[in-house]
């Protein structure tokens, strides 16, 4: 039984090994035929036949299998789930702002009036093209706005590090989707991976140091205070960020986010023996009290929460984007795409962010499942991709709620609740999780 | 044909190559935007003798957090780091 | 730290511009702060970006042609200015006692609803500085409804030109009653609203009190009125130490507060809101029958003047007629120029992050205070 739709590396190794295979009969007859048909010398097709095996040996096929999949991931985050993010977000503080929010969709669009015969599912065009769809599209067009921009640079700014710091920071929001994982197979890097959550925690910290150069190299002061507003912050929120999660690991007892979502969905009565009324794992689809980490480690989880909608740099934790005073902070002078990749992997900082919070808080994707009988194969439902997209869209909706119902904090109090608050509850957590764990309590 | 070698080379060819750009770079930001390139790729070649765990850590606490020590610290002090506007003309 | 580093460079100063471009600076007008790290060691504010010559051109235009000028001296509180305008011309014709009731009545509908417009413009503009987005939304959409009622009073949105030396332009429709006292109650209960967005939320107390104190003596001094300055508890409502039109028949409290800071200005503008709201069900309720408006003589002579209670403070209005039927001088005291004065004492040891929440609280008003 599968409880998981999408094994990704097996399932592009053997949609490359089909491509290949292919591919190499279709090589092997044509070397075949031009050796038969005599227009060449006997022995001239051999290096087609040479190729076809090359193609069809493991490791080219491992090779563009991977780079297959790492395309596959990254397509996910970025071309579905950026999209679907930023269009829930928009309408969701629409509706808190009481307005009804973006509406281009399928239907605005012309030429789908135009078709014949389905253009009759569009027709409303015609009476208010814009105010018909679901919204889902304006993100789409904004993307294609800003890359139709001129990418503009000033012209004291320090061309190298100008154009270096979006691909940095970019690349390593992109590099935290390799090591988070969707389920038990749709992941990159794959079960097991015994410094899974360490990777993703290397990942977040190489963006401050490119912000802070994105910051520097406009040659401008106010992207310059900017910058190093948000250096500051992001530096500051790392530490309870990783104490918090220290505190999870002493009580999981494990790096590997596999083995902690495991853990997690065992009952609570597996590791608090104390706790057993509260249900035991009985037979498949028994409904139990789940050994989430948001129970025996809540202090940790309200820190790691706040410290990560700080890495987000999200309203409460906006001063560095301060449209007040800095208009965008430290990516002022970016323009068209560039400003675009880096604004729109705020969303995906946002994913991962919550990603992370889901799998080591709220259980990652195990949840009661009923298994569906299909014929040929046996899946359950909801399977695990679907449990940690549902999980992770509701804390994302929890943070944009937040976001847009509070007012901006100030840096110097952003930076006391960081180290003065924020700090001394993580280590309390961490004692707590000590103690779990030293106690026996906790097994 | 040794992976590991090839990549062994290809790591430290960029970590000797950073390291000169440190020490030779005109601009300050420059040199910790270089440091932070040789510290991220030691850590790479911790990875490689299979120290996975110090490879991680490595990156970050130096390739995250130390170059930016470094920035905040030359700001500190009264050298100038930034052209301001009015005053290359 | 670069600033400290620039500062050395520099000498000893480094002015930061905030404006006149600004996202946040609420109309034309520049302030420049001398920082020392992040704290204001001096503020200069350069006003005069939206200098129209108000004051100059009324000197060529008939007396109640100037009302389309008042009107647009603080165009988004523009019923109030021009009240004033007629009130001190009607002081300087010697008709004050000869409106009739009913005008005064209207007046003083017009006015309370302008001013509760007034102020959600002020909350609209004050949310986003802060960082609260939603709350421009908020504030706008119950903006509209008293947009609506004024248009269904005046005819126009804004700038409405509806005061007239002896009375008022039009009368109300007769639907206005019902729809104006649904309206306000809706609006009473929506005060709660932003009780619960703003006034209770911890991250905007940590924003607001204790920024930007202006202590009572130092308002006194500077000549702060309105608002601003019974936030730091003094009683300088006009409309009851200096009563017109038909204010002293009315029954209200002025706000007060008395700590003096942003969100105690925030607090007496949430206050003055239902306090309009209370007197505009009153006065409807009392309104009395007859003649909207008298026919005020077309030539003036001799001098007079008349201050009102603007929804930003103090508005007075020093009219000089010699005979002809054009005001040989007008001269305007706006309450945000004398505000304006005060504002480098305020300045003077805030945060440079806190500065664009005082302005805000402040409530600037540029084309009152350039005229």
């Amino acid at each position: 039984m599968s409880d998981h739709l999408i094994d990704l590396y097996p399932l592009c190794q053997g949609l490359i090994a089909f491509v290949n295979d292919l591919v190499g009969r279709i090589m092997n007859a044509v070397a075949g035929g031009i050796e038969g048909i005599g227009i060449a010398p006997p022995g001239a097709g051999q290096p087609l036949r040479d190729q076809a095996a090359l193609m069809n040996s493991p490791w080219v096929i491992g090779l563009i299998a991977w780079l297959v999949a790492i395309q596959v991931m990254i397509l996910w985050g970025t071309a579905i789930n950026l999209l679907v993010m930023m269009w829930m977000e928009r309408k969701f503080y629409s509706r808190l702002q009481d307005r009804v929010g973006i509406k281009i969709g399928l239907t605005s669009m012309d030429f789908l009036a135009r078709i014949p015969i389905l253009g009759g599912l569009f027709t409303n065009f015609v009476k208010r093209p814009s105010h018909l769809g679901t919204g889902f599209l304006q993100n789409v067009a904004d993307g294609v706005k800003m890359v139709q921009k001129e990418n503009l640079t000033p012209a004291k700014a320090d061309a190298f590090t100008f154009h270096a710091a979006p691909v940095l920071i970019a690349s390593s929001t992109l590099l935290i989707f390799a090591a988070l994982p969707f389920s038990d197979g749709f992941t990159i890097m794959q079960s097991p991976n015994p410094f899974g959550i360490l990777f993703i925690l290397a990942a977040f910290s190489l963006a401050p140091i490119g912000i802070l150069i994105a910051g520097w190299s406009s040659n401008n002061k106010y992207t310059l205070i900017g910058g190093m507003r948000s250096t500051a912050m992001l530096m500051s929120y790392e530490i309870p960020m990783i104490l918090s999660l220290i505190a999870v690991v002493v009580l999981m007892g494990t790096l590997d986010p596999f083995e902690i979502v495991h853990r997690q969905a065992q009952p609570i009565s597996a590791s608090i023996s104390q706790l057993s009324f509260l249900g035991s794992a009985g037979a498949d689809g028994a409904i139990y009290f789940p050994n989430w980490n948001i129970f025996t480690a809540f202090p940790a989880f309200l820190v790691f929460a706040i410290a990560i909608l700080a890495e987000q740099e999200r309203i409460p934790f906006d001063l560095p984007e301060a449209e007040a005073e800095l208009v965008e902070g430290w990516l002022t002078e970016y323009s068209g795409m560039r400003f675009g990749l880096v604004f729109g992997f705020k969303w995906l900082r946002g994913l991962a962010g919550s990603g992370l919070l889901v799998i080591l808080f709220l259980g990652g994707w195990t949840g009661p499942h009923i298994t569906l009988p299909l014929p040929g194969l046996s899946l359950a439902f909801p399977f695990q991709e679907l449990w940690f997209m549902v999980k992770v869209y509701l804390v994302f909706m929890a943070y944009v709620w937040i976001s847009w119902s509070f007012p901006r904090i100030r840096i110097d109090q952003i930076l006391n609740i960081g180290w003065k608050v924020l700090i001394p509850i993580a280590l309390l957590a961490i004692f707590l999780s000590i103690a779990l764990r030293a106690f026996g309590v906790y097994q | 044909m040794e992976w590991d070698l090839v990549a062994f080379i290809a790591f430290s060819t960029l970590e000797l190559v950073a390291a000169v750009l440190v020490v030779t770079s005109k601009r300050l930001v420059h040199s910790v935007f270089w440091l932070a390139v040789t510290l991220a790729t030691i850590g790479g070649i911790y990875v490689l003798l299979r120290a996975e765990f110090i490879g991680l850590v490595q990156i970050i606490v130096y390739a995250g957090a130390v170059p930016i020590l470094f920035l905040f610290g030359i700001m500190l002090t009264r050298r100038k780091i930034m052209e301001e506007p009015h005053e290359a003309e | 730290m670069a600033e400290v580093g620039a500062a050395a460079e520099h000498g000893d100063s480094m002015w930061i511009n905030m404006g006149p471009q600004h996202p946040m600076t609420h109309g034309l007008w520049n302030l420049k702060v001398r920082v020392d790290g992040e704290i204001v060691v001096e503020a200069l504010p350069e006003i005069g970006y939206l200098h129209r010559g108000v004051e100059k051109i009324s000197e060529v235009r008939e007396f109640h042609k100037v009302i389309a000028l008042t009107d647009r001296l603080c165009y988004v509180s523009s019923i109030t200015w021009s009240h004033a305008y007629c009130l001190a011309v009607e002081e300087l014709m010697g008709v004050t006692d000869q409106i009739p009731p009913r005008a005064r009545y209207l007046r003083v509908i017009s006015n309370e609803l302008q001013r509760v417009a007034s102020h959600l413009m002020w909350l609209a503009a004050y949310g986003p500085d802060l960082g609260i987005l939603t709350g421009l939304l908020w504030a706008l959409r119950d903006r509209e409804l008293f947009l609506d009622l004024i248009q269904a009073m005046t005819g126009m949105r804004m700038n409405q030109n509806y005061p007239r030396p002896g009375g008022v332009r039009n009368d109300i429709p007769a639907t206005f009653e019902r729809d104006c006292t649904k309206v306000v109650k809706h609006f009473m209960g929506k005060l709660d609203e932003y009780e619960d967005l703003l006034g209770s939320n911890k991250t905007f107390h940590m924003r607001t009190k204790g920024v930007g104190v202006i202590s009572p003596e130092e308002g006194t001094e500077w000549g702060v009125t309105g608002p601003n300055l019974r936030a730091s508890g003094v009683a300088c409502d006009l409309r009851k130490l200096d009563p017109y039109d038909a204010y002293d028949e009315l029954s209200f409290e002025q706000a007060l507060d008395k700590d003096g800071d942003s969100f105690a200005r925030y607090a007496v503008r949430m206050e003055e809101m239902r306090t309009s709201c209370d007197l505009v069900l009153q006065a409807l309720k009392k309104l009395p029958k007859g003649p909207y408006r008298m026919k005020a003589p077309r030539r003036a002579e001799g001098e007079a003047y008349r201050r009102t209670e603007d929804s930003r403070g103090e508005a007075l209005f020093y009219v000089c007629g010699d005979g002809s039927d054009r005001p040989y001088r007008v001269k305007i005291r706006s309450p945000i120029f004398c505000t304006m004065s005060a504002v480098p004492t305020i300045m003077r040891g805030e945060r440079v992050a806190d500065v664009i929440s005082i302005m805000g609280s402040l409530d600037v008003c540029v084309g009152e205070m350039d005229k």
